[in-house]
């Protein structure tokens, strides 16, 4: 449990304008936590801005969340979450298939396509680590190095080695349940005798029952033959510790959230609505993170509250301070203007939104690639019902997947890709079991008891493949912002235009087919179909695909090594202002076949050790416990 | 039960079987109330009746762990094990009868007497404090003759004013057989100890008990999550006692660190009394018709605590893995509460487990 038995540090509006402090963080996600954490340990004086709700903390404020989401119609990523109209959220269901050459004003985020993307993310305390799956997989080598190896995308400014003792530090901070043991493929190397957090989230039935039938299947692919395996998923989840992890010394499991100790926060139960909510806080959100920041005593917290606007010092390129929104009622119109200066800024409000903030504070970066190379995984879903039930709806969403074709030669012409094996039934591409209920009753006529049979037959044999498909940074995919479109509050939406290239498509393609052999092999029945009427539908060599987007911003502060061509450095600091960082997957210069959390999460790490050397303060323990493990 | 003073290994397995049996029999009347309140409403007094209720599995599971190390046989599954309600404490705590009843003033205030703090450090000594003698109204009128009954030569029945008292009885047992035997006192194998892999909470977790270190590391965690034998609010890890968890329900607001005893500084905790089954207080499965439904659910509900039982006593007897799937069987047995409660009786009660646990 993370508990102080105090009140949290929630600052005012009054205490807070017109005040400096050593660094001013934007966002209270995963990379503000993070961050905010590292530099209060070191008796930094931080404050940090979130623009929504600070009543997160309790775990009755948490139970409101489950209840909100137990209570919604739609059960999309961010239903367990308020929505205020002054700091409002993308929803996924805003997304319309768009005409050529049309636009889509409806929701929070404008979107000018050619491709309409659903991905969100969460404007609330702890960020889209609240709604996340939590799968905390690191990225590979080759991923680091795609110019060099492939011909395509971005090299990195630093190597996967370069990053190692910071995603042990991530491993930590989020509390990875894993086997290294079933991390051994495409060049991934965790150190001799390292192990995760946590042992592994068992098997689910269903993945068992898939790997006996596909466990040594063989693909090739340009040339290379890769033979298939199911393997575990590593996971921000509590689960059961590795008492070899940390040299012998064990892992204690962080719990729920509060500060009045109600609840512990348990070990994953397996209800399967990881995504928008763990009713019993098992898995990962920032808002660990950032509670332990909070009881360093040196970090507070400011909500309710948008950063609207950097002010530049024209000749030294300083940010001199950052002006900020705060409001009273969530929805109502109306609020207060403040400004709040400090040593060194951070940004760290999503890929999305810094690049927003950038673009509204007139600073679109000497390389003018501020917004640019917007990047996510394109998902391609595809599912089919096995022969016999097999367990749907029991585990967390994801507990393994097909890795094996990760990397290869085969990205000189086409993405990488992973496949996860998902344990929710069809439910993210048909709304199932919802729309089977429906089904059964509009289109079967069914009631009582052949109705509960139907159900059953129909939603334990449900298996759906995704396969999460990379895509590289290209910089006409990009967020801007347009005076025609604010928000309430008078601030700047998000205009996204994005677009899928042959390299992306032609992955889709490939495992499309390759889901069809999968199918097969298992003996399961093939339901999957795209409906040219949803957005996310595009052609490719003759057949049609809907690719729906996976909250995994990034790309829009790009790193790499110079001013030139890069917004970044690899410590994520700013080339254009010495002292503004600009972190989390925005950051990113590719994002291979892993979300993004666990990487951004280390590369924060980095940031935090940079931000204090900066500041004349050593450089904090985590790497260093983090590389003990 | 009546228990001596420990004087040989027997007697310390007698306290420890003992042990087992009172943490035990703080969990149905726990659960009962826990459960009696309807789902959706009291959210912060059912994460707090939760987290004790888990607690106390814990405590259950630590003691298993200690007769465990000392060579006994935890067994749950003999008869008597779980007590008849209402019933006394099996620590000799004579003063107070606990009942299984629904969510309510009285209920917590039977809770406040079974996590209350123990009378003071130095044994004889009355050091009970102010906060604590207003929140104990009623349960001081036998103290002294439990107070005179602690400290009996060794043939003498043994009462105990508190389970933290109990408790300081076994760990001097402990160090006493220690003293004269030496590590051969930890003659048990080591395999049948559940660790921290299978149950855990942050506020202190499961631990394998293999000497007196352990021993007495296990017994403290236990006596300060329950009543703050340390008269704190706050324990040596930052956890709030499971007395002054309860005791925020009746004041009405969350304790604080720096808060005096009584005197909650923190948020208020909102409790609707009435959001509550109505449940029968010790109902029996005599108290629901023949042949109903509810009458067969309430057996099920029987079976299966017994089945609960069984694989708890196997994960002890040297098969700890089954302690994960003795757990996950707390699922269908709240599923089975929320289908007996939600029964009316008919005579403006709801109908209640009855905790009649069916044996061979």
């Amino acid at each position: 449990m993370t508990t102080s038995g105090k009140d949290p540090a929630l600052t005012s509006f009054e205490a807070v304008a017109g005040q400096e402090f050593d660094v001013v963080i934007v966002g209270s996600g995963v990379s503000g936590a993070v961050i905010a954490k590292q530099l209060g340990a070191r008796g930094c004086r931080v404050l940090v801005l979130e623009a929504g709700s600070g009543n997160e903390i309790t775990v009755a404020d948490y139970e409101e969340s489950v209840q909100r989401f137990y209570g919604s119609q739609r059960k999309d990523n961010n239903s367990a979450y308020a929505n205020p109209r002054n700091a409002p959220m993308p929803r996924d269901y805003e997304t319309r298939k768009l005409p050529p050459g049309a636009s889509n004003t409806d929701g929070y985020l404008v979107q000018m396509g050619p491709l309409e993307i659903d991905s969100t993310y969460t404007r609330v305390l702890g960020g889209t680590t609240r709604h996340w799956e939590g799968k905390a997989l690191r990225m590979l080598p080759d991923d680091f190095r795609m110019r060099s190896l492939f011909g395509q995308g971005r090299d990195w400014p630093l190597a996967y080695n370069d990053l190692d003792a910071h995603y042990r530090a991530a491993e930590r901070e989020l509390g990875v349940a894993g086997d290294v043991e079933d991390q051994q493929y495409g060049g991934l190397d965790f150190g001799p005798g390292y192990v995760l957090p946590m042992r592994k989230m068992p098997l689910s039935y269903l993945d068992r029952m898939i790997a006996r039938d596909l466990d040594g299947m063989e693909v090739t692919l340009a040339g290379e033959t890769f033979p298939l395996k199911v393997r575990s998923t590593p996971q921000a989840r509590n689960g059961v510790p590795n008492p070899a992890y940390d040299e012998g010394r064990g892992y204690k499991p962080v719990g729920a959230v509060s500060t009045h100790q109600e609840d512990k926060g348990e070990r994953c139960q397996g209800n399967t609505n990881c995504v928008p909510i763990c009713p019993v806080q098992a898995k990962y959100d920032a808002r660990r993170t950032l509670y332990a920041a909070l009881e360093t005593d040196n970090v507070q917290l400011l909500a309710w509250t948008v950063a609207s606007r950097l002010e530049v010092d024209g000749a030294t390129g300083q940010v001199s301070q950052l002006e900020f929104k705060t409001y009273d009622d969530p929805d109502a119109p109306g609020h207060r203007v403040g400004h709040v200066r400090a040593k060194v800024f951070v940004l760290a409000a999503n890929a999305v939104e810094n690049a927003r903030l950038m673009l509204a504070s007139d600073l679109p970066g000497s390389s003018n690639r501020v917004g640019r190379n917007l990047m996510d995984h394109m998902y391609l879903l595809t599912w089919a019902l096995m022969p016999k039930p097999a367990g749907a709806l029991r585990g967390p969403i994801c507990t393994a997947g097909i890795e094996d074709i990760r990397t290869g030669a085969y990205r000189r012409h086409q993405a990488a890709v992973r496949y996860s094996i998902h344990n929710d039934g069809w439910g993210w591409a048909t709304g199932s079991p919802y729309s089977d209920l429906e089904h059964l009753v509009e289109h079967e006529n069914r009631f009582g008891a052949a109705l509960r049979q139907g159900l059953i037959d129909r939603v334990s044999r449900q298996f759906l493949l995704d396969c999460m498909i990379e895509v590289l940074p290209d910089e006409s995919n990009r967020v801007s912002v347009d005076p025609r479109w604010v928000d309430q509050m008078g601030n700047p939406r998000p205009v996204i235009s994005f677009g899928a290239t042959p390299y992306t498509l032609e992955t889709a393609a490939f495992s499309r087919r390759l889901s069809r052999r999968i199918f097969q092999r298992l003996g399961a029945e093939d339901h999957t179909h795209y409906d040219p009427l949803a957005p996310g539908y595009v052609s490719h060599g003759g057949e049609g695909y809907v690719l729906r987007g996976g909250n995994h911003w990034a790309g829009t502060h790009i790193m790499g090594t110079s001013a030139r061509d890069s917004v970044v450095d690899s410590t994520q600091r700013s080339w254009d202002h010495p002292n503004l960082y600009l972190a989390g997957a925005g950051s990113m210069a590719s994002i291979g076949t892993a979300n993004t959390t666990l990487t951004l999460a280390a590369l924060c790490f980095r940031t935090a050790e940079a931000i204090l050397a900066g500041l004349g303060t050593h450089a904090p323990a985590a790497a260093t416990t983090g590389a003990r493990a | 039960m009546s228990l001596t003073k420990i004087t040989d290994k027997a007697g310390l397995h007698r306290h420890l079987e003992a042990a087992m049996q009172l943490e035990h029999a703080t969990i149905p009347p726990y659960l009962n109330a826990l459960y009696s309140i309807k789902p959706g409403t009291n959210t912060e007094a059912f994460h707090i009746l939760r987290a004790v209720a888990v607690e106390e599995m814990l405590h259950l599971t630590l003691a298993g762990n200690i007769l465990n190390a000392v060579g006994g046989t935890p067994d749950m599954t003999v008869p008597g094990f779980v007590p008849l309600y209402p019933a006394y404490l099996p620590d000799g705590e004579t003063d107070f009868q606990v009942d299984c009843q629904a969510f309510s003033r009285a209920a917590i205030e039977t809770f406040l007497k079974i996590e209350r703090p123990a009378q003071g450090a130095t044994p004889g000594v009355d050091t009970i404090h102010k906060g604590r003698k207003r929140a104990h109204h009623n349960g001081h009128k036998r103290h002294g003759t439990a107070l005179r009954a602690r400290h009996v030569p060794g043939n003498e029945e043994e009462h105990f004013y508190s389970i933290g008292e109990f408790y300081q009885a076994i760990e001097e047992g402990l160090e006493r057989l220690h003293a004269e035997m030496g590590d051969a006192l930890f003659s048990g194998d080591p395999a049948r100890q559940i660790g921290p892999e299978y149950y855990y909470s942050a506020g202190g977790g499961l631990m394998a008990v293999t000497d007196l270190a352990s021993a007495k590391a296990a017994i403290r965690l236990i006596s300060e999550q329950g009543e703050g034998v340390t008269d704190n609010i706050f324990d040596y890890e930052g956890e709030i006692a499971h007395y002054y968890r309860f005791e925020q329900l009746l004041l009405g607001r969350y304790y604080q660190k720096g808060d005096a005893r009584g005197r909650p500084t923190g948020r208020e905790v909102a409790v609707d009394w009435d959001a509550v089954f109505p449940i029968k207080a010790n109902a029996r499965i005599a108290d629901f018709p023949e042949g109903s439904a509810l009458r067969q659910g309430a057996e099920e509900f029987n079976r299966a605590y017994g089945d609960f039982l069984s694989l708890l006593t196997r994960a002890f007897q040297g098969e700890p893995a089954l302690f994960v799937e003795a757990v996950g069987g707390m699922f269908q047995l709240k599923e089975l509460y929320y289908q007996i409660m939600r029964q009316p009786l008919g005579d403006g009660t709801h109908a209640a487990p009855t905790y009649e646990i069916p044996h061979g």
